[in-house]
């Protein structure tokens, strides 16, 4: 004889949850909006086979401070100021005409679009880097943030 | 109170400020750049005496000694200075950083004190500090660098 056990359905499963609370409208902002609502365009990039050189008159013509570097359109690197700073500019004479590859940041820190736009002030703050790429889920790049667009986020939360 | 509070009311000498390089204006650039590589910051002081912070020379500065193809050797570093200089009095509020590196892009700021003598530098650096500070809860708990998890699990 089969037996039959009384199936009790759950309660809401939601009931336990609880959800985050902040302390104000930027903690808001910065838990619950992406990295995709930070304004991360424009940027720049370069291919890997471009030169210091060529690298260095991008950076100053256009007055920023880092160059994505892409190789068929994917992310392989970043040339940064620091990186002119750190290894280019004692022996610049020397180095000029090798590709900026062989002076880049390889494998730099990067944050996902849809990550929390906490994740963007993390990767300046804590990990260090002044230039963040933003890459979307299948890893193409969508742009670049920095401290001043992250600061000009912030200020969204103020209205 | 919120954040735009704390921004007008805590003063520059509540920020992480960062010990700065000094120089002056004699030094050749390729000393400053070196000091600059060696202490991991973009940016040295040019004083005067008693510490009096006269200029900026920065990272932007060495692009363009390297693309107007200006000796290191041979330049002093007063010729290749930044533009963007400011100071900014310790008691300034925080606001008064924030509202220049927003509206203005500045990367620095000399933080001096009430005999103008430079004590140290503000700036984008310090104010992410900050933020990371007051946000710790939103911030610390980041990691960064793999995707989402809801998206990377599997059937999602």
């Amino acid at each position: 004889m089969t037996e039959y056990r009384r199936f009790d359905a759950p309660a809401d499963p939601l009931s336990n949850f609880e959800p985050p609370t902040y302390r104000d409208t930027t903690a808001e902002l910065l838990g619950e909006h992406h990295v995709g609502n930070v304004a991360c365009q424009p940027y720049l990039s370069v291919e890997s086979t471009c030169t210091v050189e060529e690298a260095i008159r991008e950076l100053y013509q256009s007055g920023v401070s880092s160059l994505l570097v892409v190789e068929e359109g994917n992310l392989v690197g970043i040339f940064t100021e620091r990186d002119v700073l750190e290894r280019v500019a004692e022996r610049y004479s020397r180095v000029k005409h090798l590709p900026v590859a062989e002076f880049m940041t390889s494998d730099p820190t990067i944050v996902y679009s849809e990550e929390p736009a906490a994740a963007a002030v993390a990767a300046i703050a804590i990990a260090g880097h002044r230039h963040v790429p933003v890459l979307d889920m299948d890893d193409q790049i969508e742009g670049i943030v920095s401290p001043r667009r992250v600061f000009q986020f912030i200020e969204t939360s103020w209205d | 109170m919120g954040f735009l509070e704390d921004l007008e009311k805590e003063q520059v000498k509540d920020l992480p400020l960062r010990d700065a390089i000094v120089i002056n204006e004699h030094t050749i650039a390729r000393a400053a750049i070196a000091l600059m590589r060696s202490n991991d910051l973009g940016c040295s002081v040019i004083v005067q005496r008693e510490w009096e912070p006269t200029g900026i020379f920065t990272e932007q500065s060495v692009i363009r000694m390297l693309h107007e193809g200006a000796s290191l050797d041979s330049n002093p570093v007063s010729k290749f200075r930044d533009p963007s200089y400011r100071c900014v009095g310790l008691t300034d509020s925080i606001r008064t950083v924030w509202d220049a590196v927003v509206e203005e892009g500045m990367r620095f700021m000399c933080v001096v004190d009430h005999e103008g003598q430079l004590v140290g530098l503000a700036g984008q650096r310090s104010l992410a500090d900050y933020v990371c500070d007051c946000y710790a809860r939103q911030v610390a708990v980041q990691r960064l660098g793999s995707k989402p998890w809801m998206l990377e699990r599997e059937g999602a």
